[in-house]
């Protein structure tokens, strides 16, 4: 029998669903290794009858959270994809402010009380809210790791995603360091998997893949500081995707 | 007929973002229909303030997936008019590139995987796999080409890596241009026949006409995508930095909604709008496939927006071609630019396949961003959407409730709405 | 010499580029630095490079190379995917053709990589003589800057002139047939000769103790403040063993398609700064701390190479130096900051005999092999009886171990629990990870692929005549029971045998049947432990580790061999408890597990300081590693 796949999004914009969709003809593979049985924005069809459940976006609202706890009943596996559903991502960025400051610098004077949709509370990542088993990180996810992680969990194996920096990617494909270039790059304590994409266009990491476990951020912001990058500098492009993990 | 109907589509499948739509009618009466979007707010706006002008694009280009190159190109525009920075024909003409890949993504998603669905009977394209397999064959192949000129032109198709103020961080090489162009050139003839294909159930658009007002950018000397001058099809130009006075986002005292409008009640960004408005500049092939479908200026169907899509599809391949050469031809170069702190206002205003999009920031003296406005072309949809289901809504108490909500589904669906990008919440409400 | 002039030079390169059906790769710019890489035309090339991002050890041993491509549908078939283009290298630096030089002492010397000779078979070698230094670059002191061999030509670009040095018959064949080149003139000659003995003046560093001083300042430096200090600023982020010309060491897993239908088994770069480098299935990482992982690298350049091979492996290139951002890695600066230190205590390193120098080709290729009988024996352990498909004995010693590979999923190393007796042999398999766990759901009469056996096993040569006493503590029991069998089975050349064993409760015991039958044989006593007897669990025997056994057992020390295989916990207090009894070094021998990946002495993950487990080990006289740091 082929696992039953349903693929749900929440706040974000849906840039790591499209990556799915862009598997070209390896998206008739995977149609044919597993029954995508629900796909918001790509097909009308629609159970409630499934195996692993694909999660992008963060939870802003109660009513996200709702949702997303009765998708993890349902689903034997939990996958996050994409960095708001992993990490929180772009999302987060709000939660450096409180949640009434931010409405009303968007919506002004709106009359939003009681409304249920407007009713935020400082983002959150899936896995603060229920219980995430893999994660596919990235913003957006790589199509080939994508296809590396589901085709671990068709066979049987546990997917594994590479505990060491961007950096061993990034010097694997020759590229000249960004440091080099008087840009400065989050690459040695984000998780590699990306093969280095951004710093072989010249343009420096900003950790959307999340940061290491054993990330090294003491000798990371001697780096930075010997390369002349200011305290408030190293704060905004750590908290960028990472957000309160690189408090100095 | 005089019955009771009521249908109820919640969460819309196959468009972009989380939207719902009711109809009901009591004895032959319509009592309500609505358009509502529960999306998630995403409050960019908050967000970029405090952000340094060098990654603000890279903040907003994750307001959407599938536009998230025209998001880039409206947010540098917007930074590079508010610090007075100029950027050289080269970045221009591979900025032009870049939505070229982008529109042909997005329109060959649309066409395809999203409304084409409707057209062919199907519930979506999983189906068409076994019965339109040459049909999809011809989707994916343009879609590949259309990645593959967004990898070339921005280091990857969503959240673009190069696009930056001032120019590119690597500009691509001439090889890579040269064989994206050529990947060009082989679906031109893909497109002419996935044309075909489309006009054989051509029937199946409704024929609805309602007249409405068009916005989208006209420019003399092409096509309008990357650059122009806002344009109405109720006449005037204006300059883009006077965006407001277009836009008029006000609230409408019955609803938490913000409307936009112009000269009438509400008005329509999209394909259309810019088919309707710059229809002369076309490329040749472009114009065959429009007139395959009978489709010329004014059209005020709402349907044929997804035609109007597959028309551009033909124009972006054959002006990509051209762009190609032009900065071939002019010698490609890595450049070094400056780019120089200034504090200032600048509007930057840029067609993504949806419609015209609007970036406002205002920029402190060391460079941080302290105030923006995004005005998305769905945002100014969302009036129109709901004209068009009330101007409709009469005839459709004739008929069964399957096909109402067919109806209405895949009139949502034509407007090719990005509701997650939609940084004002909208909630329609007509009763 | 021969001599072109630059222009003939040019030609020659073109002709090469354009004519001879062959990879041309080159030294070109790549924005302010360099790299090897196909030249489209002469005008690329640049001779004057100071020093490439990656060292031509990637036309070797490219970054992520298919070593065999597999099909899933129906049977299962491996096929081996080798390289043998024809290539030209262009512009190698004298260092680096040292350094290619050291790699094929690892890949062409014990066990043939046929993936990496094929390679090196199909590739001229144009070297280059130093004409712009690296800032960063040491070669001068460790005298790397020129050689004069393993070339096929070298070039020295003297401006106007070429001069070519003809290094092998190839060489003089490529430059007969692409070349127009006339001997070089006494004045070119001398020219070159000056260039060469002036060059050591244009290095701004080096090291200040010639290679040969280098292992011992290491051995006497083992807790030196340097690596503390340096190793805060670590960022283990892999950069210095991926650009190194001398480091090798990879990792290999199986990219299986999205349609489940094909897939190739691919190795790729890997660094021992990486901190799952030395990790094993059941979670053990046996090199964890980024102090011991940074000092490995300098002891396996300074130490380990010169006992293996007699030779430093470094090559002065600088590429660490100069690319190490928190600027720890520069060899040159760590022996300079440690040569003026002297620690009275000298570490001992004895390394046992390296005595494998049969050729296989094949080498990573698994057999197919039979289940042709399974037995669960605990919750987590299934015996598995398995038998070649060639139907040819596996011929292994006791303690040897073979890797089984699934396609698709990958490999682990298996020790072999039974004799060498007959066709047929007997794996011990825990389920810790994916390709055991994908084990235990196949059935009798499917098929696994196993390659070896490898390893140094137990001597039973060496124990004949002697007292035996056989220490095994949770599924060390497996390996052990092939040394206890043939002992068994050879009964009379052994005098007493004791057989203790430790589980750490009693539903965990393995080989019950086969206790209780060495229980009767003459003369062999058994002892078995638990550490607790959980509730619901009967046990009427022994409660405590494994040492409280010792005590029962009333040994000769002198006469007795103890042999010891368990979890890496228990050798330390085991060997205690023995050698507080009076038992010699040489008598404890002890069977060591780490990571294993391509069984051979290739991918370096089971390195224990300079030691390869699978190559020297895993058996080891206790003698032979007591002072190795990295071994309990």
């Amino acid at each position: 029998m082929k696992p039953r796949v349903a693929i749900f999004d929440f706040a974000s914009c849906e840039g790591c669903e499209l990556q799915i969709v862009n598997l070209e003809e390896k998206l008739l593979d995977l149609i044919d290794i597993v029954d995508v049985v629900s796909f918001r924005e790509a097909m009308k069809e629609h159970s409630n009858d499934y195996d692993i459940a694909l999660i992008e976006g963060s939870i802003m609202r109660p009513m996200d959270e709702e949702r997303i706890k009765k998708i993890r009943e349902r689903a034997k596996v939990l996958i996050a994809i994409g960095a708001c559903a992993c990490l929180g991502g772009v999302n987060k960025l709000r939660n450096e402010w409180p949640v009434e400051e931010v409405k009303k610098e968007v919506y002004g004077d709106a009359p939003l009380e009681g409304n249920k949709f407007f009713d935020v509370f400082p983002t959150k990542a899936v896995d603060e809210v229920v219980k995430v088993d893999f994660y596919i990180p990235g913003c957006p996810i790589d199509r080939n790791e994508f296809a590396k992680v589901i085709t671990a969990v068709a066979l049987g194996r546990k997917p594994r995603l590479p505990t060491y920096p961007v950096c061993v990617e990034c010097k694997k494909r020759e590229n000249i360091c960004v440091f080099e270039l008087g840009q400065f790059c989050l690459g040695p304590i984000t998780r590699a998997g990306c093969n280095a994409i951004c710093p072989s266009f010249q343009d420096g990491c900003e950790g959307c893949r999340g940061f290491l476990d054993d990330a090294k951020m003491d000798a990371q912001k001697d780096v930075l500081r010997k390369y002349g990058v200011t305290v408030d500098q190293m704060m905004k492009k750590f908290n960028f995707y990472n957000y309160r993990k690189g408090v100095l | 007929m005089a019955s009771d109907l009521n249908v109820t589509v919640k969460h819309l499948t196959r468009v972009e973002g989380h939207g719902n739509i009711y109809f009901n009618a009591k004895a032959g009466k319509v009592e309500k229909v609505l358009w509502e979007v529960d999306e998630a707010p995403r409050f960019f706006e908050a967000m970029v303030r405090g952000k340094s002008y060098s990654y603000l694009s890279h903040i907003t280009s994750r307001i959407c997936g599938i536009c998230s190159i025209g998001h880039s190109l409206a947010s540098l525009k917007a930074t590079e008019a508010a610090m007075g920075v100029r950027i050289s024909e080269q970045t221009e003409l591979l900025r032009r590139l870049a939505l070229h890949g982008e529109n042909l993504q997005s329109h060959s998603l649309h066409v395809g995987y999203l409304a084409a669905p409707d057209l062919f009977g199907a519930p979506s394209v999983v189906p068409m796999v076994k019965t339109h397999l040459d049909a999809v064959g011809k989707i994916v192949a343009v879609h590949r080409l259309a990645n593959r000129l967004s990898d070339v032109t921005c280091g990857r198709t969503t959240h673009p890596i190069t696009l930056t103020v001032g120019g590119f961080t690597k500009v691509p090489s001439e090889e890579d241009l040269l064989s994206a162009k050529k990947e060009c050139e082989k679906n031109i003839e893909v497109t002419r026949s996935l044309a075909k294909d489309i006009l054989s159930v051509k029937d199946k658009i409704p024929d609805f006409w309602r007249e409405t007002e068009f916005i989208a950018l006209v420019n003399d000397k092409h096509y309008a995508f990357y650059d122009g001058k806002i344009g109405s099809t109720d006449g005037g130009t204006y300059p883009v930095s006077d965006y407001l006075k277009v836009t008029n986002e006000y609230f409408a005292p019955q609803s938490t909604a913000k409307y936009a409008k112009h000269k009438r009640a509400s008005y329509m960004a999209s394909a259309l709008s810019r088919l309707n408005l710059n229809y002369e500049q076309l490329t040749d092939g472009a114009k065959e496939v429009a007139e395959m479908f009978g489709l010329k200026p004014v059209c005020h169907n709402p349907y044929m927006n997804t035609i109007a899509q597959l028309v551009e599809i033909m124009h972006s391949l054959e002006d990509s071609i051209d762009l190609v050469d032009k900065v071939i031809g002019m010698g490609l170069e890595e450049e070094e630019f400056e780019v120089e702190v200034r504090p200032g206002r600048g509007v930057g205003a840029v067609e993504v396949p949806r419609g015209i999009l609007f970036h406002d920031y205002t920029i402190d003296e060391v460079g941080n961003c302290v105030k923006a406005n995004c005005i998305i072309p769905t945002n100014q949809n969302h009036g129109n959407i709901q004209q068009d289901m009330e101007a409709m809504a009469p005839k459709l108490v004739n008929m069964p409730e399957k096909d109402i909500e067919l109806r209405l589904e895949m009139l949502v669906r034509a407007y090719d709405p990005c509701i997650s990008c939609s940084t004002h919440y909208l909630k329609v409400n007509f009763i | 010499m021969k001599a072109l002039s630059k222009l003939e030079w040019l030609k020659f390169v073109d002709r090469l580029v354009n004519d001879s059906g062959m990879d041309i790769i080159g030294v070109k710019a790549k924005g302010e630095s360099f790299v090897f890489d196909r030249l489209k035309s002469a005008d690329e090339l640049r001779l004057d490079h100071d020093v490439t991002i990656l060292p031509p050890k990637k036309v070797f041993l490219p970054v992520t190379e298919d070593l065999i491509s597999y099909d899933l549908k129906g049977q299962v078939r491996g096929e081996r995917t080798v390289d043998d283009k024809k290539r030209v290298l262009i512009g190698v630096h004298p260092y680096d053709v040292i350094a290619i030089e050291q790699m094929d002492e690892v890949y062409l010397g014990n066990n043939i990589d046929e993936h990496y000779a094929s390679r090196r078979l199909n590739t001229l070698i144009i070297a280059s003589d130093i004409i712009n230094v690296s800032e960063r670059s040491f070669a001068a002191s460790l005298g790397t800057h020129v050689t004069d061999s393993g070339y096929d030509l070298l070039v020295t670009d003297i401006g106007d002139t070429v001069v070519v040095d003809v290094g092998s018959k190839e060489g003089r064949a490529l430059l007969k047939k692409y070349g127009k080149a006339r001997d070089a003139s006494k004045k070119e000659v001398d020219t070159v000769k000056c260039w060469r003995s002036d060059l050591p003046t244009w290095f701004a560093r080096r090291a200040k103790l010639p290679p040969s001083e280098w292992k011992r300042v290491l051995d006497e430096n083992h807790d030196h403040p340097v690596w503390d200090e340096n190793s805060k600023k670590c960022l283990t982020c892999g950069t210095c063993t991926t650009v190194c010309p001398t480091c090798y060491c990879y990792d290999v897993d199986d990219r299986t398609d999205l349609n489940l239908k094909e897939g190739k088994r691919q190795r790729t770069w890997d660094g021992c700064l990486l901190r799952d480098f030395t990790l094993v299935g059941s979670g053990e990482i046996f090199r964890d701390g980024v102090k011991e992982r940074y000092r490995h690298r300098f002891y396996r350049k300074g130490a380990y190479f010169p006992d293996r091979k007699g030779f430093v492996a470094c090559v002065g290139c600088g590429r660490c130096a100069y690319q190490c951002l928190p600027d720890i890695a520069d060899p040159s600066e760590v022996i300079n900051s440690i040569a003026s230190y002297n620690l009275h205590k000298k570490e001992e390193h004895p390394v046992p005999p390296v005595e494998h120098p049969e050729i296989r080709e094949d080498l990573l290729i698994p057999e197919p092999a039979t289940i042709i009988r399974k037995q669960k024996m605990t919750d987590l352990e299934t015996l598995y009886v398995v038998r070649l498909d060639s139907g040819k004995e596996l011929g292994h010693a006791p303690g040897q171990f073979v890797q089984v590979s699934l396609y698709g999923i990958g490999e682990a190393p298996i020790s072999i629990s039974s004799a060498p007796l007959g066709k047929e042999f007997e794996l011990l398999v825990r389920r810790v990870g994916d390709v055991t766990g994908a084990m235990e759901k196949l059935k009798e009469g499917d098929k696994i692929g196993v390659r070896g056996p490898y390893g140094r096993g137990f001597d039973p040569k060496e124990m004949q005549g002697k007292d035996m006493l056989f220490i095994s503590g949770g599924c060390g029991l497996a390996p052990m029971r092939s040394l206890i069998d043939y002992t068994i089975g050879h009964r009379k050349d052994f005098k007493d045998v004791w057989i203790l064993y430790g589980c750490k409760e009693p539903a965990a015991i393995l080989f019950s049947k086969d206790l209780k039958q060495w229980a009767d044989v003459e003369n062999v006593k058994v002892l078995t432990t638990v550490d607790k007897c959980p509730d619901g669990q009967c046990w009427d025997g022994n409660i405590g580790v494994i040492t409280t056994l010792i005590p029962k057992v009333a040994f000769d020390p002198k006469t007795t061999i103890a042999v010891i295989v368990g979890p890496p916990i228990m050798y330390k207090f085991v060997i205690r408890d023995l050698k507080s009894r009076g038992m010699p070094d040489e008598n404890i021998i002890v069977s060591l597990e780490r990571r294993m990946k391509c069984g051979v002495g290739k991918c370096g993950h089971c390195q224990m300081n300079g030691i390869y487990c699978c190559i020297e080990g895993p058996v080891f006289k206790y003698s032979e590693v007591k002072n190795i740091p990295e071994a309990f």
